[in-house]
């Protein structure tokens, strides 16, 4: 099967939130996991600068920042664009996205490819 | 409402969007006619509500006088004919759009503020005083909440207001609109006038009240904006966003039942909003992208690791500090060198605080500012070294910005 383009955008108002279930300690430290996975190249860059690095850490590709949560690189303000064959795929990509959470929910679109 | 109500919310809140909106319309050159309007409709409203009541929709009422007494500005000084005829036309409409209950209108209005953000932060211009202008002209700050906010000296503030206004006077960009690369130069300009707007509402500088929770979401709500457009969705505008969300999460229990400002300590973590915390760290994720971190990113981290801790005791100071060396390297400043001390004498032990605190010799401004004073007095007291600490208390004291920081002060240090 050929493979499909979704769009899913995320919709998590805080109004629209309150209403399901309290996120958890848990489910809210898997969110924060994948930014402070990213953070790591810049750490060590300072370490290895001896402390010198100036304003503007400027930082070349690191293996660093593919942690688990790869797919979610495509994430920028509540869209991300996935490739799956169908749309059930699609969907499941988004649920294990970190950025979804108890409330909030989201929409997956078809991309038309014409 | 009553009269000095009046004053501080239509003062504070309605000035700026007026002005925005106005100016949006006519042109930053006419800034001098656009601010007499906003002033006279603002005079006539304390005249007129005081004695007839507040009108229904008191913004819409404020928009047509407004636009009335500038239409009447505009005609006299003549040849203005064009922009009169676009200008006019739209007035009804507008009027019964502005209202601030509707959100449409507020988006709207949210808008014309974000765009005149972008007009004022001028390449040509000092960051700074941009920031003085729009703080001042676009924000309702007055000229000393502006000189704490942005540690300058009041003449300071008023000379970079005036340079500010007479180089903005001579533009006539937003006829022809911003373009992608404007908004991009601009950004890390108006960035900044959203962080300081969120910040005055998180601490207010303001002698009556501790916390203006409006002005932090009207901050939220403009960098919001910035991650919704293309040219602006940077990761430094979301990690601004996420560092906002985190700490409006904690405000409502920053302050007890009587007003009174709370220690970090001290606070009711059930009252955290947590649906909040998890939206600030979803902005947050989504700005950990690129390959640079910025101050926003650093200092949200910082605040989710706040958020995240199940106790004071219980927070990973470690990642704290390591944020706020992070911060240093890409934000160098004294200010961030007296909070790592306070996370060090939590890792490690209060004489390690104090050590950094003194290996990091203030500049004269911040030495005189109650912060050094009652972050020095703090560790002191805690290393038991009391007799040193007074003179430092007493300087806290002294220089604290509000009633409610005196008070927190004085728990802290005087108990």
């Amino acid at each position: 099967m050929p493979k499909q383009l979704y769009l899913c955008i995320q919709r998590s108002d805080p109004q629209a939130m309150s209403g399901g279930e309290e996120p958890s300690p848990a489910q809210m430290e898997v969110m924060f996991a994948k930014f402070n996975a990213w953070k790591e190249q810049f750490k060590e860059e300072i370490v290895d600068m001896g402390g010198r690095l100036g304003a503007g850490a400027v930082v070349t590709s690191d293996s660093t920042i593919d942690g688990p949560f790869a797919e979610c690189k495509e994430i920028v303000g509540g869209y991300m664009i996935v490739e799956t064959e169908t749309l059930e795929q699609a969907l499941e990509v988004a649920r294990q996205s970190p950025g979804v959470f108890p409330g909030a929910s989201v929409e997956v679109r078809e991309i038309s490819k014409t | 409402m009553s009269e000095p109500q009046l004053v501080e919310h239509f003062f504070r809140h309605e000035y700026g969007r007026l002005v925005a909106v106005l100016l949006r319309r006519v042109g930053a050159e006419h800034l001098d006619q656009v601010e007499d309007a906003v002033q006279v409709a603002l005079v006539q409203a304390l005249e007129s509500w005081v004695l007839r009541g507040t009108p229904k929709n008191p913004s819409a009422w404020l928009y047509r006088v407004a636009h009335n007494s500038l239409i009447g500005a505009l005609r006299q000084q003549g040849n203005q004919q064009r922009l009169l005829d676009q200008f006019l036309a739209p007035v009804e409409s507008e009027a019964s759009a502005i209202t601030t209950d509707d959100q449409q209108a507020q988006e709207r209005g949210d808008e014309d503020m974000l765009c005149m953000l972008f007009v004022s932060c001028d390449k040509d211009l000092p960051l700074e005083s941009s920031l003085v202008f729009a703080l001042k002209t676009l924000c309702g700050f007055s000229v000393p909440e502006i000189a704490q906010r942005l540690l300058k000296t009041e003449a300071n503030v008023y000379k970079r207001l005036s340079r500010a206004r007479q180089r903005l006077g001579q533009h006539r960009e937003l006829r022809d609109g911003l373009t992608a690369e404007h908004y991009s130069d601009r950004l890390p300009a108006v960035q900044q006038v959203i962080y300081a707007l969120f910040s005055e509402g998180y601490l207010s500088s303001h002698p009556d009240s501790a916390i203006r929770a409006e002005l932090c979401d009207e901050a939220i709500r403009l960098a919001k904006m910035l991650s919704e457009h293309p040219a602006t969705q940077t990761p430094d505008s979301l990690a601004l966003l996420a560092l906002m969300h985190l700490h409006r999460a904690r405000l409502s229990a920053r302050c007890s039942d009587d007003g009174a400002l709370l220690l970090l300590e001290e606070q009711d973590r059930q009252h955290w909003d947590k649906y909040r915390i998890a939206q600030g760290l979803q902005y947050l994720a989504a700005s950990a992208s690129g390959s640079s971190l910025s101050r926003y990113h650093a200092e949200a981290a910082i605040a989710a690791e706040h958020c995240l801790a199940p106790s004071f005791e219980q927070t990973r100071w470690d990642r704290i500090v390591e944020n706020y060396e992070l911060l240093n390297h890409v934000a160098p400043s004294a200010l961030h060198q007296i909070n790592q001390a306070l996370a060090l004498a939590e890792r490690d032990n209060p004489a390690v605080g104090l050590a950094h605190l003194e290996a990091h010799e203030p500049p004269s401004w911040l030495q005189q500012s109650y912060q050094w004073a009652a972050v020095k007095a703090d560790l002191l007291l805690r290393t038991g070294e009391a007799e040193q600490a007074k003179p430092y208390i007493q300087q806290a004291l002294e220089n604290a910005p509000s009633k409610a920081v005196r008070q927190l002060l004085n728990r802290r240090l005087q108990s």
